[in-house]
């Protein structure tokens, strides 16, 4: 394209209808190359923004085991204990923290295997107690019940599943756990991760 | 016809009415048409020109600035703890991070090559003149905020490389005669750098310096459209408009920016990250290229004049060029100048590039950046950057304490392949063995060589260069004898276990060990597992660390040189080193010598 076919759009033309299409090549040539332009910084880093949801959909069957506590220090009566859970080790982005409290469950033994429970209400993540009179568990909050095997117990309880187990194995004498936190609030348990 | 009506109903036909009906609608209540009009239907007197684009490629690249930098903040974390963190989490971490990254940064560099165009093209084209001083003053003000946001940007990685070239330029702010100390702490944040120096650089990077730019350009387009386009007179075409013409041309342009951009990025993937700051750890300072000139500048004038004195000279010069363009001579004056300007630097950056390349030590200081570099990215993938920050990766990280040991406290008579341990040549004639490989097969085949014995490699710099092992046994072996002796350096440097080594069969183990007691007798002088006292070095776990660490402890001791011991620092029993330190260092020096 020379600078002599480019004219301005109040020049009158003899010819008009290659005038037209020099000056529609070179409108559709400006516009796209302008939207290169305009689109290249956004285009250059979109990837980063979705990062996040890149890595969360690859992390499922990473859960890693969590030693919690000597099985002989849980009552063979099935009676449930509240223990803290301390991961050995967290990334945060960039950041790798080491024992790090992660939450707390509730841990029952049935004969030589562990029944593990998350403390949070699959409700709307209130914590969740242990009564020892009625031997239920009860969330303070928005009054769910929940049996000892977990499930729902009330049909007035609000919440729409039972308490969340998780993995559990007896090893070397310990209980481990593959410790997560589930989506509240929908009758499926579904893990964060 | 006005534009958007001409683009609707011209080329997209009448499928697009509903759009002209919106169009329409919109236009009623913002009066937009005729202000894309007024944007697009600018004069272009003598017709569009490619000189005239380089004001369009520094506002597309201004752009693309702003929308990779607001990306980048997305991940980056401004403390000393997590600057670094942040960045190596976007560069080796994040999606296409390294990518963003490098576009961010090539594109500033590619900035600055711009600016110079642009203003050269003002100069030459006499745009500076009346009535246009005052957006010639806009410009001024806009390279100094585009140098300016440069500046701030590279110390925010927190890397070797922003830490130090920020601490030179910081410190060049206090020759500011009376408030310079108190405007260099204002900057620093205080007198140490830290968490504050980077915030602060980061609120002018990304807060300050970007709006008083765009405050600048508004003025800058206002004033240019205001004037209009410097044209020199005959009109070398028939007039046209912004539209579609120029902007064309300017669009081209802009891609071939983003072209040369993306291939460098590419090429280099992506934007360097040095090693985390750490003000105990040497490193070449060096601004970047673009600063070149004015770090080679302070190496002939005191910094108070290439901070103050001559900015303000060049300042009031410059500040006054419309004025002195006004007549042929002076705008033959001002063009000079910059020409001048250009080559001055040009040649600044040239000295300052070949004295570096001269400079041996200075090549081994950044090789031993990028080892840092490499290394602590290495440790950050393995073992994870803990809350207290990758700095502590490094510091604490055995290999590098090793070679820090070694160059402080070995090197001046050892050497490790030929250097201190890391990198740099030593100005003292060696006059201990080499150490790298050491009691390795190839290592102690060349020790029982009688020519390398007495070489400076070995121990020609030592008093056992005269000594019965060099002069009345090793130069005295039979061709026989001589052809055993691989076989005894297969033994003794079994004896090391080092980490990278097989060990012996049982079987070849106790032939060469008849061969060190009986066919060479080297028993009679060196022990391997047994009671008596040789005149000799031990040579039980000869090389293998415990070996080692007693004889680092105390050379002197009768189980190795006792009193015929040559300058060897007794490290342990004179509290030279700490245990820890001796075994740092002996790890590191029995790991396998990385190839070059």
């Amino acid at each position: 394209m020379t600078e002599e076919n480019i004219t301005s759009p109040d020049a009158n033309s003899t010819n008009c209808c290659d005038e037209d299409s020099r000056r529609k090549f070179i409108v559709v040539s400006t516009l796209a190359v302008s939207a290169v332009c305009g689109v290249f910084p956004f285009a250059a880093g979109v990837t980063t923004i979705l990062d996040p949801v890149k890595k969360s959909a690859g992390n499922k069957e990473k859960v890693p085991w969590t030693k919690v506590v000597p099985l002989t220090s849980l009552s063979e009566d099935g009676k449930p204990a509240k223990y803290e859970i301390i991961l050995e080790q967290v990334q945060d982005a960039w950041t790798t923290y080491k024992n790090v409290p992660a939450g707390a469950v509730y841990l029952t033994r049935k004969g030589a295997g562990v029944t593990a429970f998350n403390l949070k209400c699959p409700h709307l993540g209130c914590a969740v107690d242990y009564r020892s009179k009625s031997n239920d568990y009860f969330c303070p909050c928005h009054n769910s019940t929940f049996g000892l095997d977990g499930s729902v117990t009330d049909v007035k309880s609000p919440s729409p599943r039972g308490l969340d187990t998780m993995d559990t194995k007896v090893e070397g004498g310990f209980v481990w756990i593959r410790f997560q936190q589930f989506r509240p609030n929908i009758v499926e348990k579904v893990p964060l991760s | 016809m006005d534009s958007l009506s001409t683009i609707s109903s011209k080329y997209r036909g009448k499928s697009s009415s509903l759009m002209n009906k919106f169009l329409d609608w919109l236009d009623d209540r913002s009066g937009i048409r005729s202000l894309v009009k007024e944007a697009l239907y600018e004069k272009v007197p003598g017709g569009a020109r490619w000189r005239y684009v380089w004001g369009s490629c520094l506002t597309f690249a201004f752009f693309t600035q702003v929308v990779t930098g607001t990306l980048l903040w997305m991940s980056y974390s401004p403390s000393a703890q997590t600057a670094w963190e942040s960045v190596y989490f976007i560069q080796y971490q994040v999606w296409g991070g390294w990518f963003l990254r490098g576009v961010h940064h090539y594109m500033a560099q590619a900035m600055i090559v711009l600016l110079v165009l642009h203003l050269m093209q003002v100069m030459i084209d006499g745009a500076y003149k009346a009535p246009r001083e005052l957006n010639f003053w806009f410009g001024i003000a806009l390279l100094g905020v585009t140098l300016a946001l440069s500046l701030t940007g590279y110390l925010l990685p927190w890397d070797q490389k922003g830490f130090w070239a920020t601490a030179v330029a910081t410190n060049l702010v206090a020759e500011v005669p009376l408030v310079g100390p108190m405007l260099q702490k204002i900057v620093v944040g205080g007198v140490e750098y830290g968490h504050q120096t980077i915030t602060r650089f980061f609120a002018l990077h990304a807060g300050v310096l970007p709006g008083a730019l765009i405050a600048l350009v508004v003025g800058h387009i206002y004033l240019f459209r205001k004037h209009g386009i410097h044209v020199k007179e005959p009109r070398p075409k028939r007039d046209s408009y912004f539209w579609p013409d120029q902007i064309l041309k300017d669009g081209v342009a802009c891609l071939a920016v983003l072209l040369a951009v993306v291939f460098l990025t590419l090429y280099f993937k992506g934007a360097p990250l040095g090693p985390p700051a750490d003000p105990s750890n040497e490193f070449p300072a060096r601004p970047e290229w673009y600063f070149l000139f004015l770090f080679q500048l302070l190496k002939y004038v005191p910094a108070f004049w290439g901070a103050v004195i001559i900015p303000l000279v060049f300042g009031l010069l410059i500040f006054l060029q419309p004025f002195i363009g006004a007549s042929r001579k002076g705008h033959q004056f001002n063009v000079g100048f910059w020409w001048c300007l250009i080559a001055g630097a040009a040649g600044l950056t040239f000295l300052a590039f070949s004295e570096d390349q001269a400079n041996v030590n200075h090549g081994a200081a950044v090789r031993e950046a990028d080892w840092q570099a490499q290394r602590v990215v290495q440790i950050a993938q393995e073992d994870g950057i803990p809350p207290t920050g990758a700095v502590a990766l490094l510091r604490e990280d055995h290999q590098n304490r090793g070679r820090r040991i070694f160059a402080a406290h070995c090197s001046s008579c050892h050497r490790y392949k030929g250097h201190n341990g890391r990198g740099y040549s030593v100005e003292e004639d060696q006059s201990a063995p080499e150490l790298a490989g050491f009691a390795s097969v190839d290592w102690v085949t060349k020790l029982l060589n009688y020519e390398h014995y007495v070489s400076p490699e070995y121990f020609g710099g030592t008093a056992f260069k005269e000594g019965t092992m060099a002069n009345k046994v090793l130069k005295k072996f039979d061709e026989e004898e001589t052809k055993l002796l691989p076989q005894v350096a297969l033994l003794l440097s079994d004896l090391a276990e080092l980490p990278y080594q097989e060990p012996l069969e049982e079987e070849q183990r106790e032939r060469y060990m008849d061969i060190f007691y009986d066919d060479l007798a080297c028993i009679d002088c060196h022990d391997i597992d047994s009671e008596g006292e040789g005149s000799a070095p031990d040579l039980t776990g000869y090389g293998s660390k415990k070996w080692m660490v007693d004889f680092i402890v105390n050379p002197e001791h009768e189980r190795f040189y006792g009193k015929k011991n040559d300058r060897m620092p007794a490290f342990g029993r004179d509290d030279k080193l700490s245990m820890e330190e001796i075994e740092i260092v002996i790890d590191w020096i029995r790991s396998k010598p990385a190839s070059e």
